[in-house]
């Protein structure tokens, strides 16, 4: 029996229960804590503060009627067909939602089925696949896969209607080999010609997934070392069978949870191994993850880069600037300014990752963004954000340096070193929160 | 072996300003040295056919290939006696009759990726090995040395401008590089750190945020010159207003989307070509009206070229060998070289004729004045550019 890599953490001298592992947890399962809800898991252990966010009651701030609302805005975006509102609907659901860990979930998927809507046109389409991915997000992964490529808005991404018997069209047929499922070098150029040819027939009529019966290729094809007359669906279910995907999988969860290569191959090939054993179940996967020691190990804090959606919803928790909030229409187009336009991902492997988020624009963005929100009008808020009264409400005073500790702890965990005191204590209130948020460290989380 | 030119006077100075000032003053001059000249990229996203690009209409396969998607011959803009430019090309005619112009058919390399990921990956880092296809790009490696500046005007960096030392930008608008708090921007910055990925982060902090003063200097630019209201006219026009500000950078990288043209592709692919035509001719012409013309070399590519036959829903799949375009003022004008074969095929798709690298190899010697990496010596080049 090998060593369990997967062991959960148990808080110890080494590696104890501080605020810092609080924020982390927050800050990669979550859209950041608020200092209240740090406080409260900081006391509660690490059991309880991972069981709120799997169960999606860590939110201490969450929207009126929420899911009323939330149902509402995604409603009215499809109505007025306007894209920019589906976009701010999310956007509230970052913000104000009990269940954050669903909707980064629900983020990666739509990373991983990349779909978008300046050419599938279709806000009604977009919708449906976002419900879709979300109502699969921590389910089996065969429930998921069957769901999405069966979402007429990713069909028509990839051109399915197009893929018809004697003519086939490899778009579909590839992507789910590649992306979707298995990964570069798990498949061969055959493999795709009769993928696609399984594929056939699918396409998107009146708005609806349909197969259709004239247009399929029923003849034998040759997939992955298997002959037969495959159709779309037995195609899917050849590719569940395929180890390689329960790997892709981990990968997948490993951008959300690690740093990148943060995880080793050991610990990946573990993890795929047990998901094969659970019929690749994601909620059992990210389960373990958040649980295990390795996700609360020294190394894996501050090790990864914050995605543009992350840090711009995070930083408005963080601030508590939920009455009145940010415009969620201008924070969707901050995102959009910072690298990541949801709906829109930039090609059909999703948005970049890691380093590749930090370049000159995005982080004067970032920069730019910090400002926005501390002055308020740019960001959709009548107030500027205040950061005495904050600091005070937590029981902080309202000295510069006392100011500078809160919001130190807060963003990190820990406090400000003696170059930071110097450095930003002698700033007023509001520029030293600006300089906070643009500096090297709050890139991270 | 060293054949690399000394750098002495750019390294000296702020990493940013990989452009010595003196060439701001000799930009207007006849022939600036080889420190001042510029290398614009234009990507063709999604594959473009290059059939139905530079199309040898006097081969009668062509035709058998294409018989919905085949283009006119009457309507092509003639290169050579067989070959000729999709019509929707023609705004390039006055750079391919000035002789400004290469016309590259058959570019690729051995085992050619289909995937727009793959083939992407191989063309923006030149490197085979799927290891390397992770790392660095071809331009952000040739401006290492220099620790040179890259720009990318468009929503990312592609891999292509990576480099260890050599810094790339990305952006829409002018706006999106300005900071609207720089002073507490720069107060946030700190010491350098021990830490990779923190120290990383830094350092491109301390890029942007000169690159942020820099262009905060930049006034508006109204001069004459009239551009095509596209995106990729918008782009190109970005380019040169940076250009004429003289902000440093060596390479500008451009994408225009839309060349995936799996079905319906006629008018789909005219339009493109089209818009590419349009907006690099409008550019050329501001830049000869803006005496920058010597200084700037223009290079477009695709991923791959699409399959030579048609599909059954008149489009083209993913293919292999593609087409590139080179245009600037010591190009050596005209086709270079050769048209591959439509009969003799591998697994259906022609035989490249130019390894895409040695054309890399020709920009970065002969025109930036670079040494290329040593695989990149090795390959036979076509000629690109007049002695």
């Amino acid at each position: 029996m090998p060593t369990d890599l997967w062991a959960p953490y148990t808080p110890d001298e080494k590696q104890p229960w501080d605020l810092r592992r609080v924020v982390h947890l927050h800050r990669r399962a979550a859209f950041a804590g608020t200092w209240d809800e740090l406080q409260r898991d900081l006391k509660d252990g690490p059991e309880k503060a991972v069981a709120r966010l799997v169960k999606g009651t860590a939110n201490l701030q969450t929207g009126h009627e929420f899911y009323a609302t939330a149902a509402l805005l995604f409603d009215a975006a499809q109505t007025q067909g306007e894209i920019g509102r589906l976009k701010a609907g999310w956007f509230y659901r970052f913000l104000f939602g009990p269940h954050p860990l669903l909707e980064k979930l629900t983020l990666l998927w739509h990373d991983h089925f990349a779909t978008a809507n300046a050419k599938v046109d279709d806000v009604t389409l977009m919708r449906r696949q976002n419900d879709t991915l979300r109502k699969h997000a921590t389910g089996k992964f065969a429930d998921l896969l069957n769901a999405a490529v069966r979402e007429p808005a990713l069909l028509i991404y990839l051109d399915a209607q197009t893929n018809r018997k004697g003519r086939a069209n490899e778009n579909l047929g590839r992507e789910l080999l590649e992306l979707f499922t298995l990964g570069v070098g798990h498949y061969s150029e055959a493999d795709v010609k009769g993928a696609a040819r399984a594929l056939t027939g699918w396409s998107v009529e009146e708005s609806q997934f349909v197969e259709v019966a004239e247009r399929h290729d029923d003849g034998e094809k040759t997939i992955l070392g298997q002959t037969s007359k495959f159709n779309g669906t037995n195609l899917l279910e050849l590719l569940l069978k395929q180890p390689a995907i329960a790997e892709r999988i981990v990968g997948k969860l490993a951008q959300q949870f690690f740093g990148v290569n943060g995880l080793s191959a050991d610990a990946a090939q573990q993890l795929a191994a047990g998901l094969r054993e659970r019929d690749l179940n994601i909620g059992w996967a990210v389960e373990t993850i958040l649980k295990s020691k390795l996700f609360f190990d020294a190394a894996n804090i501050r090790n990864r880069v914050l995605g543009p959606v992350e840090f711009v919803v995070g930083t408005a928790r963080l601030l508590e600037l939920f009455d009145p909030a940010p415009s969620t229409l201008a924070m969707a187009d901050w995102s959009a300014r910072i690298g990541q336009d949801l709906f829109d991902p930039p090609n059909v492997g999703g948005w970049p990752t890691g380093k590749n988020w930090i370049h000159s624009r995005s982080l004067i963005a970032r920069s730019n963004y910090a400002a926005a929100l501390v002055a308020g009008p740019n960001s959709g808020r009548s107030e500027p954000y205040d950061p005495a009264a904050l600091s005070k409400k937590h029981g902080f005073g309202t000295k510069p340096n006392d100011l500078l500790t809160y919001h130190h702890r807060l963003l990190f965990g820990s406090d400000p070193s003696a170059e930071t005191m110097t450095r930003l204590g002698g700033a007023a209130p509001r520029p030293m929160v600006t300089a906070l948020l643009s500096s090297p460290n709050a890139q991270l989380g | 072996m060293f054949t690399r030119r000394s750098f002495v006077q750019s390294s000296s100075l702020l990493a940013l300003s990989s452009v010595p000032l003196f060439v701001a003053q000799s930009a207007s001059a006849a022939a600036p040295n080889k420190d001042g000249r510029v290398l614009v990229i234009v990507e063709l996203d999604g594959g473009n056919d290059a059939l139905n690009t530079i199309v040898p209409h006097a081969d009668e396969q062509y035709a058998k290939l294409r018989p919905k998607l085949k283009l006119d011959p009457k309507r092509l803009v003639k290169l050579t006696d067989s070959l000729g430019l999709h019509s929707a090309l023609r705004p390039l005619d006055v750079l391919f009759q000035a002789g400004q112009l290469a016309a590259i058919p058959g570019v690729g390399y051995p085992n050619p990726q289909r995937s727009h990921f793959e083939g992407m990956a191989v063309w923006h880092t030149a490197k085979f090995d799927a290891e390397d296809r992770r790392g660095y790009g071809w331009l952000g490696r040739a401006l290492d040395p220099t620790q040179g500046n890259l720009f990318s005007v468009g929503t990312e960096v592609p891999t292509a401008l990576r480099g260890r030392r050599s810094s790339a930008v990305a952006f829409n608008r002018l706006e999106d590089v300005l900071l609207s708090d720089p002073h507490s921007a720069r107060l946030g910055v700190g010491p350098e750190s021990t830490d990779g990925l923190l120290s990383f982060v830094r350092r491109q902090e301390v890029d942007a945020h000169t690159a942020a003063e820099k262009l905060a200097k930049l006034t508006g630019d109204s001069s004459g010159s009239i551009y095509p209201q596209t995106a990729l006219a918008d782009r190109l026009k970005t380019v040169s207003r940076l250009l004429k500000a003289d902000i440093g950078a060596r390479v500008f990288y451009t994408q225009q989307s839309g060349y995936d043209t799996h079905s319906q592709q006629s008018f789909a692919h005219a339009s493109r070509l089209g818009e590419f035509a349009g907006a690099v001719a409008a550019f050329f012409a501001d830049l000869k009206q803006s005496k920058l013309l010597e200084r700037v070399t223009l290079m477009a590519f695709s991923e791959f070229g699409r399959t030579v036959a048609e599909n059954g829903s008149a489009g083209t799949d993913h293919g292999t060998a593609g087409a590139m375009f080179v245009a600037g003022p010591t190009v050596a004008g005209g086709v270079v070289g050769t048209m591959p074969s439509l009969t003799d095929l591998d697994k259906g798709e022609p035989k490249m004729t130019t390894d895409f690298r040695s054309v890399y190899a020709s920009l970065l010697e002969e025109w930036m004045g670079f040494a290329p990496e040593p695989e990149l010596l090795k390959l036979s080049r076509p000629r690109l550019f007049k002695v």
